[in-house]
């Protein structure tokens, strides 16, 4: 007889994220991994699936995930998958294997040292390698554009991008994890300069090396294993055209897209917490645009990715940041949101709840 | 901090273009810029499919610009090696006149000041074309393009691959462990680390038991056997592309060390043909000499490779199958 495929995050681990550490990819794995085991009360051994989101070129090296399993305990042998994405489709992977029931417990992973290159050189590789990527457009570039788009449409002030900012940086005080944190004035962040008019360096998300292991089960298990799990109540991704150039980069279809195929009733307002993957300012105005929120829902209380953004895990950190929100503070309804691509291209959407 | 090792990864792609892409590029040799009909449309630069349907995009390329009009822009005041230009620019969506979609290109205008959206640029063509996006050099402010004096004129047949050369320059700390080993290795020792926990050795660096999650550090260190017996291996006939050095087939061989569960992965058996090499071969550990050890750096663990011993093999049959 199958589990009940009810599924809920009862675990969650992750490093500090940092500009540069001197740990190896493994060794920060090893970090977030041992702390999501123990809050869990499990050993690696007593896992039944791994999956684990990092990518080749951010690391320099071929099949880098290989090195990675060294992390997992992978013994005696193991389900384990890997996908060259963000740890959050690692995540989704892991919520599919589970519906089948057979299994009951999952570890997912998202990890990446963004210090080993220039982010600004590889990210061009992942674009369209006949009229992107010879150019070396890279992400700053193409967010400027969308911020411009969005800025030129009356839907956002460079002054509202600003206050994301210092909201951000402010509230990741609290966030022992975070890397960029202060008390900053809006006046005086609007007096800098622009990175890539009309991007300030305030617009644009810190270099991070960091790593984040978020555990899973099923219904009876996730009972057993926390007091209080993050069920998922919901979960889908959607990806868009890739040049940005044939998108209206003022809206962002596909995260609504994903929301509603989660279940997100977009006139409910019941989202008490939601954990937006926006790198750049403007982002966070325009996921929380796409996705109807209102000023009910607390947005990125950890700080979001302006405050740290470990390539790679940025996306499955907000899924544990939404999921601590649940199991340790108490929310009822939270929301995560991941994204890959140029210009919020594809996204992820994941609804997070209590249950008595 | 920890020493950091620099390396440079290449990334020599070549890719086809097929017959959209291949007469795109083919056209911009010949300084003219072409879209795709899409509806009643044009899609410019052109794709083989309708980028939200996947539908095949059939009607014939048609010429548009070379002039055009800025939608959107954004200033790099700080370009990276990537590109295509060395000094402060913009980089812009423009729809070229007769398009109906937007061009990612350069315009190269001096400052933000000198460029909005709504301003018409031109291309600026690069000298020496050879059927890329980077043939259009940047755009320029103003209905006029601009071509070089000493033009190097269009491909005399159709482009058909392109190339994408990127070079990424990677940082990795050494960790600690490493760092001994690589100290170990000048003395002519093999290091190892024994598991505290559940006994396992493993040879050199890993820091941390991959059973058990253990901490090694020097406490757990041990010096492992310079003998050994092959107990598999590959032989490898090196095809030729950009930054490859080697020239000849050479073998990758699986040593399992002396009186130890240890198995090190892909060794360099020495002064042997590749198909003398054979699953049970004793051999034994050999270093650089002082002199190949200080042009070497210290890089690669420090062994030059193994050297066939010359006693009997060992034939037993399950030999083959230790390859971890």
């Amino acid at each position: 007889m199958p589990e009940s495929t009810d599924i809920a995050i009862v675990a969650w681990g992750m490093t500090p994220m940092v500009r540069h550490t001197d740990q190896t990819e493994p060794g920060l794995l090893r970090v977030a991994i041992g702390q999501a085991v123990e809050r869990a009360g499990v050993s690696r051994q007593e896992i039944d699936f791994t999956c684990e989101g990092s990518c080749d070129y951010i690391s320099g090296a071929t099949f880098s995930f290989v090195q990675n399993i060294g992390a997992l305990g992978a013994w005696p042998p193991k389900r384990d998958s890997h996908v060259e994405m963000d740890g959050a489709w690692a995540f989704y992977e892991a919520w599919v294997r589970l519906l089948h029931g057979d299994i009951q417990t999952a570890l997912v992973t998202g990890s990446g040292r963004s210090s080993t290159a220039e982010p600004s050189l590889i990210y061009p590789m992942e674009m369209d390698p006949y009229y992107l990527a010879p150019l070396g457009a890279d992400p700053a570039t193409l967010a400027a554009l969308q911020a411009r788009a969005l800025l030129d449409a009356g839907k956002i002030t460079e002054r509202q991008m600003a206050e994301v900012a210092a909201r951000s940086r402010r509230v990741a005080q609290d966030n022992p994890y975070a890397q960029v944190r202060g008390d900053f004035d809006v006046e005086e962040l609007l007096a800098s300069d622009y990175v890539r008019d009309p991007l300030r360096r305030h617009d644009l998300p810190p270099i991070s090396d960091g790593a984040c292991a978020v555990v899973l089960a099923t219904a009876d298990k996730a009972r057993e294993l926390c007091e209080r799990p993050a069920w998922v109540s919901g979960i889908a991704h959607r990806s868009e055209v890739h040049n940005p150039a044939l998108r209206d980069l003022t809206d962002s279809v596909g995260t609504r897209d994903a929301a509603l195929a989660a279940g997100l009733d977009l006139s409910a307002d019941s989202i008490d917490v939601a954990e937006l993957q926006a790198a750049f300012s403007h982002e966070e105005l325009l996921l929380r645009a796409s996705l109807g929120l209102s000023e009910r829902t607390e947005i990125n209380p950890s700080g979001g990715a302006l405050a740290a953004n470990p390539i790679m895990a940025t996306g499955l950190v907000r899924i544990a940041e939404a999921a601590r929100q649940i199991i340790e503070n108490g929310r009822q309804k939270t929301l995560a949101h991941s994204t890959s691509g140029p210009c919020l291209q594809q996204n992820l959407v994941c609804i997070l709840e209590a249950r008595p | 901090m920890a020493r950091t090792v620099e390396t440079v990864i290449q990334f020599p792609y070549k890719r086809s273009l097929g017959p959209v892409f291949g007469e795109f590029m083919t056209a911009l040799t010949h300084r003219r810029i072409l879209g795709v009909p899409w509806g009643d449309k044009v899609l410019c630069p052109p794709l083989e499919w309708d980028p939200y349907t996947a539908e095949e995009l059939t009607g014939d390329l048609v010429e548009v610009g070379p002039a055009g009009t800025v939608t959107n822009w954004t200033w790099v005041g700080v370009p990276t090696a990537q590109h295509p230009l060395d000094h402060p620019f913009a980089f812009a969506h423009i729809r070229l006149d007769g398009a109906d979609t937007p061009m990612f290109h350069a315009v190269d205008c001096g400052s933000p000041e000198s460029i909005e959206v709504g301003a018409r640029v031109a291309p600026r063509w690069r000298a020496a074309r050879v059927g890329s996006i980077t043939d259009i050099e940047c755009f320029v402010i103003g209905e006029e393009p601009v071509t070089p004096e000493a033009d190097g004129g269009g491909a005399a047949e159709p482009v058909t691959l392109m190339d994408y050369h990127v070079a990424i320059t990677y940082n990795n700390p050494v960790p600690a462990n490493a760092e001994r080993s690589v100290e170990a290795a000048g003395r002519q020792v093999l290091l190892g680390q024994r598991c505290p926990e559940c006994g396992r050795v493993y040879s050199g660096i890993v820091g941390s038991c991959v059973i058990d999650d253990a901490d090694m550090g020097p406490d757990h260190e041990v010096e492992l056997p310079q003998r050994g017996t092959v107990t598999n291996f590959t032989i490898v006939t090196p095809t030729q592309y950009p930054g490859q050095t080697e020239t000849e087939p050479f073998s990758r061989c699986m040593i399992l060390l002396e009186a130890s569960d240890v198995v090190l992965s892909f060794q360099l058996v020495l002064d042997t043909p590749p198909t003398d090499i054979r699953v049970g071969m004793k051999v034994a550990a050999v270093w650089p000499s002082p002199a190949e050890r200080a042009s070497a750096g210290g890089a690669g663990g420090g062994l030059v490779g193994w050297m066939p011993t010359g006693e009997p093999d060992n034939s037993d049959p399950d030999l083959v199958n230790r390859i971890m």
